[in-house]
C-alpha cells in the first residue's frame, strides 16, 4: 500500500508540479483563481434559481426527488464523458507509462497511479455541479445534518462507477480494437468529440437563457413525465440508490441505500483493478508500432520534387501542425471554433425567426457603423491566433536546425507568419460564406470587409510571431506546454484590440465621416501603418533575437 | 578547413571555452576529444552557427561563420548529437527538405537518396514518420541528409553513437573516403577505440581549454610508448 501511495504521489507530481514554471506563470494562476470567484458566484446564483423553481413546482405533488434523479443521471453522463478523455490521456497517451513499466510494480499499482489524475478531473467536474446543487437542494428542502453527511459520502463515491465502466470499456477497446496503433488519430478524434460537446453545451445554454422560465418548463415536463424519469433512474442503479439514499436520509431506508451505494462502488474499484490487470498491459504494450508498408524506387521518385526554399519551409510548418494532434487541436480546431460556433448560432437564430433582426440591424446602422462593427468583431475572432504565437515555440528541439542550415532567418520567420496567415484564411473563408449566404451582406460592404480582414489577419500574424520570437518556449517535452499557461495570447489580443479599438472608436465618433469608401480607405491606411510598424519590429527582433533563441 | 581563432564563450558567468585556437586541416579525419562538459559541444555549436561567439573568430573553408553565415553554412554538413528533429516529417520528406535548402537538382536527389538510404538500410522506412524511427534510424536519416548535399566539411557530434556495427562501419568508410578526397572531417567522440582506428589527428579539450593537438603518433610518443590511449587520455584530462 505504501508503495502504491508513493507511486500515486510521484505520478501526480509529474503532472501537476509547479517547478520549472516561471513566477509570471504562477502569478497567472493566482489571477485566474481571482477571476473565477465572480464566475462561480454567477454559476451558483443560476443554479439556485433553477433548484428553487424546480423545488417549489415539484414539491406540492411530491415529485421533488426528481431533481436529485435528474442531477445524478446527468452527472453520470457528464462523468462518463470526462472519464473518456482523461482516461485516454492518462492511460494511453501520457508518455510516462513506458518509464514505469520496467519497475517492479504490480499492474494494479500502476493502474491506481494512473487513475489518480482522471479522478482529480472527475472530482473537479462533479464539484462544480454536484456540490452546489446538493447543498441548494438541502437548503430548500430543509434537510437535516444526516443529509449533508450522506451527500458528502455520495460525492466521494459517485464518480467510481462511471469511471469504472468507461475505463473497462476503453481498456477492452484498446486491447482488441488496437486503436492505440493510430495513437495520433485517436487523440484528434477524442479532441474533436470534446469540441462537439462544448458547442452542443453552449447551444443548450444559449437556448436557455432564463433559468426561471426554463426551470418552470422543465418542472412541468418532469411532473408530466415523472413515470419516465423513474424508469430511467431505476435502470441505472447508482443513480437510483443515490437518489433514494438522500431522499430517505432521515430514516433507515436511506441508510440501506447508502450502504448499497458504498458496496457497489467498492465492488467497482475491485472490478476496475482486476479487469485492469488483465486488459491494461496488453493494450498499452502494443503502443509502439512498426510499419508494414513497402517502399520502392518508383514511390520514392514520386515523393521527391524540387521546390523553392520558402515553399519547402511552409510545407514543413503545415505538415507539422496538421500531423501533431496537440497542434491540430489547439491551432486548427480552435481557430475554426469561433466561426463554426457563430454559424451554428446564426442558423439557430434564423430558424427561430429572430434572425431577420440581424440583417435589418446592419441596414439600420448605416454602412460606416456596420463596417466598423464587423471589423472589430473579426479582429477579435482572428486576434486569438495560436498559429502565430506558437510560431517559434512549436519547433522545440528542432529549432537549432534553423541555425545551422543555410536558410536566411527572414525566410524561417516569414514562412511561419505565412503559415499562420493561411490557417487564418480558413476562418476568413468560413466567415465570408456566412456573410454572403446567411447575412446576405451588400456586395460593397462585403468587399471592403473582406479586404480589411485579410490585411488585419496579416497584422495579427506579425504580432503573434513577434511576441513568440521575443520570448519563445523551446524546451518543452510535451506539445501542450507550448500553449499551457502562457499569457502570450492575451498580450497579442490586448495589443491588437487596444490599437484598433482606439481607432475604431475614433472613426465612429467623427460625424462628418459617413461614406463606406472613406472609412475603408482610412482603416486600410491605419492597417498599412500598423503592418509596416510590426514589420520593422519583427525585423529588429530577427536581428537581435533569432541567433540568441534557445 | 576549419579555423578557430582565439575563441572564448561564457555561459552565465561560467567559462565554457577559453582562448581556443585550433586548425582542422583538409584531407584529415580530425577527432575532438574530452570528458563530459569539457566544451566539445559548445565549440561545435559555435562552429555551426548555433551559438554566437563571445570573442574570437571561426571560419569554415575561409568563410567567417559570424559575418558570412550563409556562405559558411553552405560548405558544411552537420550531424547534431541528438537526431530528434523534425519528428513529424516522413524520412523522405526530411531528405527532400534538405534537398530544397541546398538546391540539389531532382535527378541527383533521387539517385543519391536511394543509394544512401539503401546503404544504411533505411530505404524501406522512408515513407514513415521520423517519430516512429529508433534512435539509430534517426541518426542514419540525419547522416543521409548531410551526405545528400555533399559538403566539403563534415562536422559530426558523436556520430557513431546508436549506430549498429554495419552502419557504423559504413559511416567510418565514408569518412575515410571523404578525407582521402582532400576534404575535412571533424568529429567529437568519447569512444577511444574509434579514435584509435579512425583519426589522423586529435585535439583534446578539458574545462574549455585545449590540452593537446597533434597527430595520433605524436600523442602516443609524447607519453610512454606502451601506454594505452585510455591512460594517455586520463592523464591529459585528469592530472593537471
Amino acid at each position: 500500500m505504501n508503495k502504491t501511495l508513493r507511486l500515486i504521489r510521484t505520478m501526480l507530481k509529474m503532472q501537476y508540479s509547479m517547478t520549472g514554471k516561471s513566477s509570471g506563470e504562477k502569478i497567472g494562476y493566482v489571477l485566474l483563481g481571482v477571476f473565477l470567484i465572480p464566475f462561480s458566484g454567477i454559476i451558483i446564483s443560476f443554479l439556485n434559481v433553477t433548484v428553487e423553481t424546480l423545488y417549489t413546482q415539484l414539491a406540492p405533488s411530491g415529485n421533488e426527488n426528481a431533481i436529485l434523479g435528474l442531477l445524478f443521471a446527468g452527472m453520470t453522463i457528464v462523468l462518463l464523458f470526462v472519464s473518456m478523455s482523461s482516461i485516454l490521456s492518462s492511460f494511453y497517451f501520457a508518455e510516462d507509462i513506458e518509464g514505469f513499466i520496467p519497475y517492479p510494480f504490480y499492474p494494479y499499482q500502476l493502474l491506481a497511479g494512473k487513475a489518480a489524475a482522471p479522478f482529480i478531473n472527475l472530482y473537479l467536474t462533479s464539484g462544480v455541479l454536484m456540490v452546489p446543487i446538493l447543498t441548494l437542494y438541502g437548503i430548500h428542502s430543509g434537510a437535516g445534518f444526516i443529509y449533508y453527511i450522506y451527500a458528502l459520502l455520495l460525492f466521494v463515491v459517485f464518480p467510481v462507477i462511471p469511471f469504472t465502466i468507461m475505463a473497462i470499456l476503453l481498456m477492452f477497446f484498446m486491447r482488441f480494437a488496437n486503436i492505440a496503433k493510430n495513437k495520433d488519430r485517436t487523440k484528434v478524434f477524442a479532441g474533436l468529440l470534446t469540441f462537439v460537446f462544448i458547442i452542443g453545451f453552449n447551444i443548450i445554454i444559449r437556448l436557455n437563457q432564463n433559468p426561471t422560465q426554463t426551470a418552470e418548463g422543465a418542472a412541468q415536463l418532469i411532473a408530466q413525465q415523472n413515470g419516465l424519469l423513474q424508469v430511467i433512474t431505476g435502470m441505472i442503479p447508482p443513480v437510483y440508490f443515490s437518489t433514494m439514499a438522500l431522499q430517505n436520509a432521515e430514516n433507515l431506508n436511506g441508510l440501506i441505500f447508502l450502504v448499497l451505494m458504498l458496496t457497489i462502488s467498492t465492488g467497482g474499484i475491485f472490478l476496475f483493478l482486476t479487469a485492469g490487470q488483465k486488459l491494461y498491459f496488453k493494450g498499452v504494450l502494443g503502443l509502439t508500432t512498426g510499419s508494414t508498408k513497402t517502399f520502392d524506387s518508383g514511390k520514392a521518385a514520386k515523393k521527391i520534387k524540387a521546390q523553392p526554399v520558402f515553399l519547402a519551409l511552409l510545407l514543413k510548418e503545415l505538415r507539422t501542425i496538421f500531423r501533431t494532434p496537440t497542434f491540430f487541436m489547439q491551432i486548427i480546431v480552435q481557430s475554426l471554433f469561433g466561426p463554426v460556433f457563430l454559424i451554428v448560432i446564426l442558423l439557430f437564430e434564423s430558424s427561430s425567426g429572430s434572425f431577420g433582426a440581424l440583417s435589418s440591424l446592419l441596414e439600420q446602422f448605416g454602412k460606416k457603423t456596420s463596417l466598423l462593427l464587423l471589423f472589430i468583431f473579426t479582429l477579435f475572432l482572428l486576434g486569438v491566433n495560436p498559429a502565430s504565437y506558437s510560431s517559434v515555440s512549436r519547433d522545440g528541439r528542432s529549432w537549432p536546425a534553423n541555425l545551422y542550415l543555410p536558410i536566411p532567418a527572414q525566410s524561417v520567420i516569414f514562412s511561419k507568419v505565412m503559415t499562420a496567415w493561411l490557417i487564418n484564411l480558413l476562418s476568413i473563408i468560413l466567415l465570408a460564406v456566412v456573410g454572403l449566404t446567411i447575412i446576405q451582406m451588400p456586395p460593397l460592404l462585403f468587399i471592403a470587409w473582406i479586404t480589411l480582414t485579410l490585411l488585419a489577419s496579416w497584422f495579427t500574424c506579425l504580432v503573434g510571431t513577434a511576441l513568440d520570437l521575443n520570448d519563445p518556449k523551446l524546451n518543452w517535452t510535451d506539445e501542450q506546454e507550448v500553449f499551457k499557461s502562457r499569457f502570450i495570447s492575451l498580450i497579442a489580443l490586448l495589443i491588437e484590440i487596444g490599437t484598433f479599438g482606439f481607432f475604431v472608436l475614433l472613426l465612429w465618433n467623427i460625424d462628418t465621416l459617413q461614406s463606406l469608401w472613406m472609412t475603408s480607405i482610412l482603416l486600410s491606411l491605419l492597417l498599412a501603418a500598423a503592418i509596416a510598424i510590426s514589420h520593422v519590429a519583427l525585423q529588429k527582433l530577427i536581428r537581435t533575437k533569432f541567433l540568441y533563441t534557445r | 578547413m576549419i579555423t578557430i581563432n582565439n575563441v572564448t564563450k561564457e555561459y552565465a558567468g561560467k567559462t565554457a571555452v577559453k582562448n581556443l585556437d585550433l586548425v582542422v586541416p583538409d584531407g584529415k579525419i580530425f577527432g575532438f576529444l574530452g570528458p563530459n562538459g569539457a566544451g566539445k559541444s559548445t565549440t561545435i555549436k559555435m562552429i555551426t552557427g548555433i551559438l554566437p561567439i563571445d570573442e574570437g573568430t571561426i571560419t569554415v573553408n575561409g568563410h567567417d561563420i559570424a559575418s558570412h553565415p550563409m556562405k559558411a553554412k553552405k560548405t558544411f554538413g552537420y550531424v547534431p548529437d541528438s537526431p530528434d528533429i523534425f519528428l513529424r516529417l516522413k524520412g523522405i520528406e526530411y531528405l527532400n527538405f534538405i534537398g530544397d535548402i541546398f538546391e540539389i537538382p531532382k535527378n541527383i536527389r533521387e539517385e543519391k537518396i536511394e543509394h544512401l538510404t539503401k546503404s544504411f538500410g533505411i530505404f524501406e522506412a522512408l515513407d514513415d514518420h521520423i517519430q516512429t524511427y529508433s534512435h539509430g534510424m534517426r541518426q542514419k536519416v540525419v547522416v543521409s541528409g548531410v551526405l545528400l548535399h555533399d559538403p566539403d566539411v563534415w562536422i559530426l557530434d558523436e556520430p557513431l553513437s546508436g549506430l549498429d556495427p554495419k552502419s557504423s562501419f559504413t559511416l567510418k568508410e565514408m569518412m575515410r573516403e571523404h578525407a582521402a578526397k582532400g576534404n575535412t572531417v571533424f568529429f567529437s567522440t568519447h569512444v577511444l577505440e574509434v579514435v584509435e582506428q579512425l583519426c589522423d589527428e586529435v585535439a583534446i579539450i578539458n574545462k574549455g581549454r585545449l590540452q593537446f593537438r597533434g597527430e595520433m603518433k605524436e600523442m602516443k610518443e609524447k607519453f610512454e610508448a606502451d601506454e594505452t590511449l585510455e591512460k594517455v587520455f586520463l592523464e591529459l584530462t585528469n592530472h593537471e
